[in-house]
């Protein structure tokens, strides 16, 4: 209650709840409009599409400076939707610093990303479907980031879970399509079944609302004994490692870029699976509650930064470099929230949100010249697509972490945030710094420099394929294609300085205030800026060393060091134990089966004997049937004789 | 006078169904699709008229009928807020089942016939108020089910439609026992006296007594281990069929343990509401492992239901309001998402003639709108928030956890496993490449088929987007049987 009376002061961010309820609802009658009459024609469902998520921008944006305006203080508006006995449940809206940090950047790169698809997805047979699809996402999306209680933040986030399956599945023939949208939609669940869980308890055993404000009140209350704390914190972590990859539930991720590039950049990069960074960060004083609880957030984030890096190094397909690069920079975050890093995380989590969405977009573009996503037959695309190379440079540059780009400031507030907190961690994070660097800058050698290596031949046969254009000559993708890359070119390079505007400590006290007690600024290190600098440097230089001049050739490297290239590029044989022992045998040949038998020898079996019992006993016992009536009249005398006896017996008079 | 009219409307219609003359026998549909929105409309207008501030039956009426050595049996109908949401499922979903019988053409007079009287069985069986009454209803059902899945059905349908009865009629067998042993303990035949006695021991235990119904109603739910005559039943039905028994047969199960186990001996379900959450985190899982195995459509579905209908139990375990509520829900979303993914798997199968699952796959090209369907049903089933079934699996969990945290922590695996089922069905049946085989099939194309698709679909949705149309009803009458579960 404590925080809805705040919210009802003077300092409220100054928006009206019908200006943010329509920030939901502008992208939702896109998607009604293309659904209900424009699904068949071309064109119209991108349009729609653009200006839908074109109104929620500009929303967001009055909703980010009035929030500004309001220092940081936050607004909420929730009504009651239905309540039966103890149990009731709201539907509200809230929006304070961190929630417009979110609106802002998904809406930005949605907007920018639906532009973009308007080219790359051209002639496609299910374009209105696509469209529908995006608007339902951003729709969810946004959802999930203004919700003001764990109920309705649930649903979104379902919601969300649905649409990256539609979207994954967009092509749905594909077989590796259809598996990869299921095998997204199952993993994210299992971490769901600890977020329902969160849900369970803290209704039970906390304060019996799902209103997050109360609930993070609650945590830091020292009220509820410290193991319920703990437990509802990795319930909700769980959910987040599901939809933010993190080990053991990364799997999914670099199979769903079986969907369009275009939602691998916007979906699968930039707003979904950072997702869970929010909601770990929503939560953020529940972690700060439970020492164990936020232990495990960094471990988990470091282990799962380690191993998509290490996965990264040795990819061939060129998406698939980006996805893993992906689930390394979510680890990243969880990391840092796991070390208390709550402003360095979200920091990151903003910054990656345009460079990684300009690398994806990047990686599309070069798709449309070239049909293939397969590294060994690209090259020499510089000279080619230039607007391409040069966004996809500077993104590179940012992710790599190199002064001044946008993510030289956000990752190394991270690193400084591990130093000060385990130096093991800190370490580990360090290590990812250097082979992300180099595994962007083989990847980015690999398809544009030396000699193109022809592409991928268009298969005419298959009557799904919408390429249209001429591997063999490649070109640069159309403006509304290299547009959307120029501007995300803009705060890839710029977007770290947002943060000390107008003054240092400017966006940590912004969203530092949607947590209950403020929150510690970001720092500047010189000894870390500079060993992330070296280590950064060095990765590229190591790549340019291997892949460009080939002074070092990777096969030797390869050779070298065997097994573990037989580790990584085995992913660490997750899928196989996941699909093939868990699945496949375990439960489906193992346990399934048992259960299947049971029913049909065991049930079955005993009811179809009890009838041939049955049939038996009254085949013998129609011997008894005479017709004569003395012997019946004896039976039924004997019957009464018993009866009496036992109800007397019973009830003695 | 309206309940008399609303339960006896389709009995009234397949009358006259029945005395059509032969050369009119394809107008048949007609007078049954006439019947059953009669019944329809006139469930939505005692809805609207239904006062949810009042505790209590409403719209109660009350005849002598038989009054023979000390017992009086009398026609007593009456509806609440547990019955009232019944009632309106059960007539919403056969106008469903005769909307998707358009194209039986097997002696249609006798198919409708029997469709009528199973929707007046069942609409009898949810607004008696007579314990005689309620069986009679009860019993009424087996006779046109038998019927219309061993003439109308497919496969080893006389096997199925057999193996049903015989289940049902050894559940109504201990059933009847209960009955008698509760009249004879109080004098009356009376609901809602004797929802408001006070029973104790007589000669038989009433622990005995609560078993003996119990076994009837959970047989009806069905509960593991006595589910195996519902896949059975499911996959040799025809489609309407098997909408009516996934959608409203199975909840006279369910309405039967609240409404005569739950209330009239509250007691001895306090005592034994363990087994009820043990027995229902059971069928929840046990449902879900065997639906991953399933080859056949129609048997998946079925198992699916198993699963799902176990919730039904484990909400009712807590004996809390909230778990009372979701158990509640969780009937009749269940209902109209069950029976929305029978019409759709019905559709599929009249026109490709097969449930194999290995045979059918990437239909999506050429049933864009039956896929359509059949993926949201899926996501209704697998508990899509938004969509009904959300609400109601929620509120059994948040209900059962206040009680017993051990089965709902066991049942939720049940979430990830829907979705498994439901996911990889979609998998090999609508996606992955097209088979030419099925080049030639239309996809959904007649009004029927739309009307009965989009009614369910839009009822999906509303029970999932506006939960407090039935919450609000149903909270008085969950109120009631908690005055006599907290005494």
């Amino acid at each position: 209650m404590l925080f809805l009376e705040t919210a009802a002061t003077a300092q409220v961010p100054d928006i009206g709840e019908e200006l943010l309820w329509a920030i939901l609802a502008s992208p939702l009658v896109a998607w009604a409009l293309i659904v209900l009459y424009f699904r068949k024609l071309p064109k119209v469902a991108g349009y729609l599409a653009i200006a839908g998520i074109g109104v929620s921008l500009v929303i967001s944006y009055i909703a980010l400076f009035s929030v500004i305006d309001a220092d940081g203080h936050i607004a909420t508006y929730t009504h009651e939707w239905f309540s039966t006995g103890s149990l009731t449940v709201n539907f509200g809206v809230r929006v304070d610093g961190l929630t417009a940090v979110m609106l802002v950047a998904v809406t930005s790169v949605s907007l920018l990303v639906q532009v973009y698809s308007t080219g790359y997805m051209a002639g496609d047979p299910g374009y209105g479907r696509y469209f529908a699809h995006m608007c339902f996402f951003t729709t969810s999306m946004l959802g999930l980031v203004l919700a003001d209680n764990l109920f309705m933040l649930f649903i979104f986030w379902e919601l969300v879970g649905l649409s990256s399956y539609l979207l994954i599945g967009f092509w749905f023939h594909k077989p590796s399509a259809a598996a990869a949208a299921k095998k997204a939609f199952i993993v994210t669940r299992i971490g769901d079944l600890g977020l329902l869980a969160a849900i369970l308890l803290v209704w039970t055993h906390g304060p019996g609302t799902f209103d997050i404000a109360e609930i993070q009140h609650w945590a830091t209350s020292g009220e509820p004994e410290a193991y319920i704390v703990t437990l509802f914190a990795l319930g909700v972590f769980a959910g987040a490692a599901g939809k933010s990859a993190q080990f053991p539930l990364h799997v999914w991720l670099p199979d769903a870029m079986e969907g369009p590039t275009p939602v691998s950049a916007l979906i699968h990069a930039a707003t979904m699976v950072v997702a869970g960074v929010y909601l770990v960060a929503r939560f953020f004083p529940v972690f700060e509650a439970s020492n164990d609880a936020s232990d495990v957030v960094a471990w988990v984030g470091a282990i799962t930064a380690v191993i998509a890096a290490t996965i990264a190094l040795v990819q061939t397909d060129f998406k698939r470099v980006l996805a893993y690069s992906t689930v390394s920079q979510l680890g990243y975050m969880m990391l840092a929230l796991g070390v208390g890093g709550y402003v360095a995380a979200i920091f990151h989590l903003f910054t990656n949100a345009f460079f990684k969405a300009l690398l994806f977009l990047g990686s599309g573009s070069v798709n449309h010249s070239t049909n293939t996503f397969d590294m060994s037959k690209m090259g020499g695309l510089k000279k080619f697509m230039p607007i391409t190379y040069w966004t996809f440079m500077v993104a590179s540059l940012s992710l790599a972490g190199i002064f001044p780009l946008a993510g030289f400031w956000s990752k190394d507030e991270i690193l400084l945030d591990t130093w000060e907190r385990n130096k093991a961690l800190w370490a580990t994070g360090a290590a990812v710094a250097f082979m992300t660097a180099f595994y962007m800058f083989r990847a980015l050698i690999l398809t544009f420099h030396g000699q193109y290596k022809g592409g991928e031949p268009v298969d005419h046969h298959d009557e799904d394929s919408h390429f249209h254009g001429d591997p063999k000559h490649p070109h640069e993708s159309p403006w509304v294609m290299t547009a959307p890359l120029l501007i995300l070119a803009v705060p890839a390079v710029g977007a770290g300085w947002f943060a000390f505007f107008p003054h240092q400590h400017a966006f940590a006290e912004f969203v530092g205030a949607a947590l209950p007690d403020p929150h510690e600024p970001l720092g500047f290190n010189i000894g870390i800026a500079v060993s992330s600098t070296v280590l950064a440097v060095a990765g590229i230089a190591s790549a340019y060393a291997v892949y460009a001049k080939q002074w070092v050739t990777s096969a030797s490297i390869r050779a070298t060091f065997a097994p573990l290239a037989m580790l990584f590029e085995n992913k660490y044989y997750l899928d196989k134990i996941y699909e093939d022992l868990f699945v496949k045998n375990v439960f489906q040949k193992g346990w399934n089966r048992l259960l299947q038998l049971n029913d049909k020898y065991v049930v079955d079996g005993i009811v179809n004997g009890t009838g041939r019992v049955t049939r038996e006993i009254s085949s013998r016992a129609r011997v008894i049937q005479t017709g004569q009536l003395q012997s019946y009249g004896l039976g039924f005398a004997a019957g009464v004789v018993i009866l009496v006896v036992a109800v007397f017996a019973a009830n003695p008079l | 006078m309206q309940l008399t009219v609303l339960v006896f409307l389709p009995a009234v219609a397949a009358v006259i169904v029945m005395l059509l003359p032969r050369r009119l026998e394809g107008q048949a549909k007609w007078v049954a699709l006439a019947g059953s929105l009669a019944a329809l409309a006139l469930s939505i207008e005692r809805f609207f008229a239904f006062d949810i501030n009042a505790s209590g039956f409403q719209f109660v009426e009350r005849q002598d009928w038989v009054d023979f050595a000390g017992f009086n049996l009398q026609y007593h109908l009456g509806v609440d807020g547990l019955s009232m949401p019944l009632v309106i499922l059960t007539t919403f979903l056969t106008v469903a089942s005769v909307l998707v019988s358009f194209s039986i053409t097997y002696r249609p007079r006798a198919y409708y016939a029997c469709l009528l009287i199973l929707a007046t069985s069942v609409l009898g069986v949810f607004t008696a108020l007579d314990f005689l009454l309620f069986f009679l209803f009860w019993e009424l059902e087996l006779f046109p089910m038998f019927l219309l899945i061993a003439v109308w059905g497919s496969g080893r349908k006389e096997y199925s439609a057999t193996k049903f009865v015989l289940y049902t009629i050894a559940g109504s067998a201990f059933m009847i026992v209960g009955i008698l042993l509760l009249a004879f303990n109080q004098d009356t035949f009376d609901i809602v006296k004797l929802g408001e006695a006070n029973i104790q021991d007589t000669l038989v235990p009433v622990s005995l007594v609560f078993f003996l119904l119990f076994v009837g109603f959970a047989v009806k739910l069905p509960i593991v281990p006595l589910h195996t005559w519902l896949p059975d039943a499911h996959s040799d039905a025809p489609t309407a069929v098997s909408v009516m028994l996934a959608g409203v047969l199975l909840k006279m199960g369910g309405y039967g343990i609240i409404r005569i186990s739950v209330t009239i001996l509250p007691d001895v379900a306090d005592d034994y509401s363990i087994w009820f959450a043990g027995i229902g985190a059971v069928s929840v899982l046990y449902g879900a492992f065997i639906t991953l195995r399933q080859t056949d459509v129609k048997r998946l579905i079925a198992y699916s239901s198993v699963s799902h209908m176990g919730l039904v139990l484990l909400g009712i375990s807590a004996l809390g309001e909230v778990g009372l509520a979701g158990a509640v829900y969780q009937m009749l979303a269940h209902g109209v998402i069950t029976g929305l993914l029978f019409v759709m798997v019905g559709l599929m199968y009249e026109r490709t003639h097969t449930r194999e699952i290995a045979r059918l796959g990437g239909l999506a090209r050429q049933m864009p709108l039956i896929t359509t369907g059949l993926v949201f049903a899926g996501f209704a089933s697998l508990g899509l928030p938004a969509l009904a079934g959300f609400i109601a699996e929620i509120t059994v969990f948040l209900g059962a956890f206040q009680r017993y945290e051990w089965a709902v922590i066991m049942s939720i695996f049940g979430v990830v496993l829907s979705a498994g089922y439901v996911l990889w069905m979609l998998e090999r049946v609508v996606f992955g490449p097209v088979k030419h085989e099925w080049d030639g099939v239309t996809d959904q194309k007649y009004w029927w088929e739309h009307s009965a698709v989009a009614g369910l679909a839009v009822l999906v949705i509303l029970l999932g987007v506006y939960p407090a149309l039935m919450m609000d009803m149903i909270q008085p009458a969950i109120d009631t049987i908690m005055l006599r579960v907290g005494s």
